[in-house]
């Protein structure tokens, strides 16, 4: 069995997004499958890199879209490269069966504001001939940067969800509930989350050495 | 009144273009200005993800394009219209690669809305969203996940919506007639 990895964050691989894609690889290899990791932002720069990802889309049993939760959906690119997959699936006379998953990330505390992009995803299988397998979403994905390991408690119900989706994925089967719902739980209180969060873009300016103030109004003063 | 209408139809797409003469010749009969942008037409990159129109340029996308004149256009408006052809029960990539950089008109800071958490808001007044899907035949499932859609993105600006999902009209008197039922749901008088 072989899959396929289309990270959607414009970050590329110092993403969440990569860094949980890379984690659910992990447990797919692990299990005998061969996965290929393709980033849709690059990708769709070039005609050769758009045609390369839907060459690879064509020939994987299982695609696994992982990516972080623009406006309650997909990031445009990867909105763009499902339009062109659905395309070029209805030219195809025998366009095959694969499987599809998502591993979706917001920045707010909540895992069901994912619910609209997951039922994208799932939709976007059913009516292109593909077989949903499931997502797993969460909430608080500011607190990934790259790098899972530094989550509270490292992460452990994150890194449990994904070894059990990619144990059952792996034997052709779709992401277990329990999965999904591991990977949901909330990785700190909500206040905790927001109080961090809102003194973290303030430090960041700092950082930025950002002359204006956080609250200005560049189309409206006053 | 003002009104911004945001046309995300793809190349071929022979319906939205339809939905959108309807909506701009009702809305003309309404308000006093009606601004169209014809995504597909318009140079805008896609949102890098870099946070930098909060902690940077709080307010500005640091990329120069096309979607800065459109967010000053937003600003200004007060109802504004996201047409597209309902992408599996999203938007079409054209209307997202805009949508995805309409975050400066937000502050980072964390509130609570409806018993969830999302941003504060940067500007006094946001304009009325009013989503216009078309569909070339029925899908309920799809016109449900786009009229939740439209809702969830009322609510990171705080307010509610209104949107309709327009199955198969392809003359311009019956997207017109879709649309004034739609701007009087909305509240939308002359």
């Amino acid at each position: 069995m072989n899959a396929l990895i289309l990270t959607g964050s414009p970050k590329g691989r110092k993403s969440a997004s990569f860094a949980l894609a890379s984690k659910l690889a992990e447990g797919l290899l692990e299990n005998n499958v061969f996965v290929s990791h393709e980033p849709v932002h690059a990708g769709l720069r070039t005609e050769e890199g758009t045609r390369r990802l839907l060459d690879a889309v064509d020939g994987t049993d299982l695609v696994v879209l992982a990516f972080p939760l623009y406006v309650d959906s997909l990031p445009a690119p990867l909105t763009r490269l499902l339009e062109l997959v659905a395309e070029r699936r209805t030219r195809v006379a025998s366009p095959g069966t694969p499987r599809l998953a998502a591993i979706v990330q917001c920045g707010f505390p909540e895992a069901h504001q994912c619910d609209t992009a997951v039922g994208i995803c799932r939709l976007f299988a059913e009516r292109t001939g593909m077989r949903w397998a499931g997502a797993l979403a969460m909430g608080m994905g500011g607190s990934i940067g790259g790098d899972i390991g530094r989550l509270p408690g490292g992460g452990k119900h994150i890194l449990d969800a994904l070894k059990m989706a990619a144990e059952s994925l792996a034997k052709g089967g779709a992401i277990p509930v329990e999965a999904t719902t591991l990977f949901a739980k909330p990785l700190m209180p909500r206040w905790m989350y927001t109080m961090v969060g809102n003194l973290g873009w303030r430090m960041q300016m700092r950082k930025n050495k950002a002359r204006r103030p956080l609250t200005y109004r560049p189309y409206s003063q006053g | 009144m003002k009104a911004l209408v945001l046309d995300g139809s793809r190349e071929g797409d022979p319906l939205t273009p339809v939905a959108v003469l309807g909506m701009t010749s009702a809305l003309a009969g309404r308000v006093a200005d009606v601004l169209l942008f014809k995504l597909r037409e318009l140079a805008i990159a896609p949102c890098k993800g870099c946070f930098g129109c909060w902690t940077r340029t709080p307010g500005e996308c640091v990329v120069e394009d096309g979607a800065r004149d459109i967010l000053r256009s937003y600003v200004g408006s007060d109802i504004v219209v996201y047409a597209t052809p309902v992408t599996f029960g999203g938007y079409s990539s054209q209307l997202k690669k805009m949508l995805d950089r309409f975050i400066p008109v937000l502050d980072p800071r964390f509130t609570t809305v409806g018993g969830e958490v999302h941003h504060l808001l940067r500007y006094g007044r946001y304009p009325k969203t009013i989503g216009l899907g078309t569909l070339p035949s029925p899908d309920p499932e799809a016109e449900r996940l786009f009229s939740l859609l439209v809702a969830r993105n009322g609510l990171n600006i705080h307010q509610t919506v209104e949107s309709i999902v327009l199955v198969g009209v392809a003359d311009p008197e019956s997207a017109r007639s879709e649309a004034e039922a739609l701007l009087d749901r909305a509240g939308v008088t002359a």
